[in-house]
């Protein structure tokens, strides 16, 4: 610790130098970490999918709808449990039009209850939302966010129909156990489909339909017979497990994960190549000094370890402004007007410790390596050559 | 060309015997040092003059244990440095030589005090107990008002004195000094010599001085001149005034 102001105060004078790798570091970590939370947040959505759960659609896009008369025909299925039809809806309530922080999903509510376990509810609370067809149920964040509670009557504005106004009575505020359950959502409202049903005379059909079965190893055949099933019918269907569906939404545009990562990894090594050309120049400069320190009677170690040590801090301090700059970003994504949307998908989307430390981690690690060759060249060098003037 | 080994008497700070060191360069190799006698007893202030090249700095960087001879024994202090590893080497280097160089090299981020207090950064000593010898350290040069200077804010001849502080803030038994006045005006290196005059009379540390100024050299108690690597036969005692 007696060094430590020796190295503090060469970062202090060499302000300009400390501040450009800082900042290098700084972007470096930043980068990291948002990327790698978006990553986390993607892989945290799809461990909550569920391996006996298909879901079935429109084999053209989501945008197209299935009638509701293929849930018969698939439930005479062998090996299909249950079938439910199910459907996102763009409402606004509480004065919020934030589709995707409060999502709203209309459902075949008996059967889609019971393909969800994790959606919790008490036995009173699901006996009074399957009475009451005006009767809708809401995850525990959202009903904290608009201070909802059981019995409340809820308006909600319908943006994907453009149908009158809803009014649902709040008769369950479902709970989450993402022990059990990880990655279980708690800011959906769901309502029954029959509800929509009769506000559009029959005409909604079902975005989608979730079927539970028997056997998961049997999901690719039972996939294969669904399809088969409707494959000459004028709507086609997709059918694919719960995960590859939740893949396929989150990764429309490719390998969302391998792309962060690629471009992670090339922001890293650039900084580590700028890192180690800046900690280099800055040893050569120190020649003499470095001569100096040996002759007084520093070892070869001890002077290898001061400049690691200035290397360290650096990365210590970048690392840290950047994991601070990164939380700022990750909690001010959904808020932005271009990406923001997207963002509001992940509900768990926040800076974990695992990756703030992974972060500061990397920084470390980072400038230790930039660090090493300047050090080694510092151990090396002989005093009467390093104190021989240019 | 090589003696005897002679014992060595208890007072004698240096003593270099049969000292070749040579260099090999694109395959040639040039004999810098060739079989140098040279004895330094304690208190002694010692002039080594000559002219560019002729070995010099070399002679003095083996005696302050930065460089190795190619041949030949240095023992400084009572210690044979061929027999120290490169760690126990620096270690005794902080214990038992100060060097002070023509540039002064201080360390510029520093202050004065902190590069008075560089070498104490190696002792056991507190934090408290660095600063106080520091500072006493820089009172002994004179510059006490100045601890808290950058080396910057200081002149030439105030930062050899600063360099001189540190060189001695160890209480090391023998200082080299490498053409300590080569960067200053009259009147400073006037001032540094006067300084090295007290430091061998009144603290008794015995002084090694590489120099080309023979005025510089004058102060001195003795003057050895080298010419190509060798070391005229015998010392030419100075008339040391008060």
């Amino acid at each position: 610790m007696k060094y430590l102001p020796f190295i503090l105060k060469h970062l202090r004078h060499h302000w300009m130098r400390t501040a450009s790798t800082v900042l290098a570091m700084v972007v470096c970590v930043f980068l990291f970490c948002t990327l790698e939370t978006v990553i986390e947040a993607v892989n945290w959505g799809l461990r909550s999918a569920n391996t006996s759960r298909l879901v079935v659609r429109n084999a053209i896009s989501l945008f197209y709808s299935l009638p509701l008369t293929y849930k018969e025909k698939i439930r005479e299925i062998p090996g299909v449990r249950r079938v439910a039809a199910s459907d996102f809806w763009l409402l606004s309530f509480g004065g919020s039009a934030d589709f995707f922080r409060h999502p709203s999903y209309s459902v075949d509510a008996e059967e889609y209850l019971a393909i969800y376990p994790e959606y919790i509810l008490s036995a009173g609370e699901t006996k009074a939302f399957l009475e009451d067809r005006r009767g809708a149920i809401v995850g525990p964040d959202t009903a904290k966010e608009f201070g909802w509670r059981v019995g409340d009557a809820i308006p909600l504005e319908d943006r994907t129909a453009n149908l009158k106004p809803f009014e649902f009575v709040l008769r369950g505020i479902y709970r989450v156990d993402n022990v059990r359950y990880p990655g279980t959502d708690g800011r959906i409202l769901f309502f029954h489909h029959k509800y929509l049903e009769e506000a559009t005379q029959n005409r909604a059909g079902a975005g989608f339909l979730v079927v539970e079965i028997e056997d998961p190893q049997q999901a690719s055949a039972l996939s294969a017979s669904i399809d088969a099933l409707f494959e000459n019918s004028e709507r086609q269907t997709r059918t694919e497990t719960e995960s590859a569906f939740r893949a396929g939404i989150i990764s429309m545009a490719g390998n969302l994960a391998r792309l962060l990562n690629l471009i992670g990894v090339a922001v890293i090594f650039t900084i580590l190549i700028v890192t180690a050309n800046t900690m280099s120049m800055a040893v050569r400069q120190r020649r003499t000094e470095i001569g100096v320190l040996k002759t007084l009677g520093f070892g070869s170690r001890l002077v290898m370890a001061l400049i690691l040590g200035e290397a360290l801090a650096l990365g210590a301090l970048g690392g840290t402004l950047g994991i601070l700059l990164g939380n700022l970003a990750i909690e001010a994504l959904p808020g932005l007007p271009a990406i923001g949307w997207a963002v509001q998908q992940f509900p768990n989307l926040g800076l974990s410790p695992a990756v703030a430390s992974t972060g500061l981690a990397l920084a470390l690690l980072l400038s230790l390596a930039a660090g090493l060759v300047p050090a080694a060249t510092a151990y090396r060098g002989k005093i009467t050559e390093l104190l021989r003037t240019v | 060309m090589s003696a005897e080994p002679q014992p060595v008497p208890e007072e004698v700070a240096v003593d270099v015997r049969d000292v070749r060191r040579v260099y090999r360069r694109d395959g040639q190799e040039i004999t810098v040092l060739d079989g140098i006698n040279l004895q330094v007893v304690e208190g002694e202030f010692l002039a080594l003059m000559g002219p560019s090249g002729s070995g010099k700095t070399t002679l003095l960087n083996l005696i302050a244990g930065i460089d190795q001879p190619t041949s030949g024994q240095v023992r400084v202090a009572g210690t044979d440095l061929a027999r120290l590893s490169e760690g126990a080497l620096a270690q005794w280097r902080s214990r038992n030589v100060g060097f002070i160089f023509q540039f002064y090299n201080l360390i510029p981020v520093l202050t004065a005090c902190d590069n008075v207090e560089l070498p104490l950064l190696l002792t056991a000593l507190s934090r408290k107990e660095r600063r106080e010898r520091a500072l006493t350290a820089l009172k002994v040069v004179g510059l006490a008002d100045r601890a808290n200077h950058a080396p910057r804010q200081l002149s030439g001849g105030q930062e050899q004195r600063v360099a001189i502080a540190r060189a001695i803030v160890a209480d090391p038994k023998v200082l080299v000094a490498d053409e300590p006045t080569g960067d200053l005006d009259g009147k400073s290196a006037h001032e540094v010599l006067d300084l090295l005059v007290t430091l061998n009379q009144d603290f008794g540390k015995a002084i090694v001085m590489v120099t080309h100024d023979p005025r510089a050299a004058q102060r001195a108690r003795t003057r050895r001149h080298l010419e190509k690597g060798v070391l005229e036969h015998r010392g030419v005692p100075n008339e040391v005034g008060p």
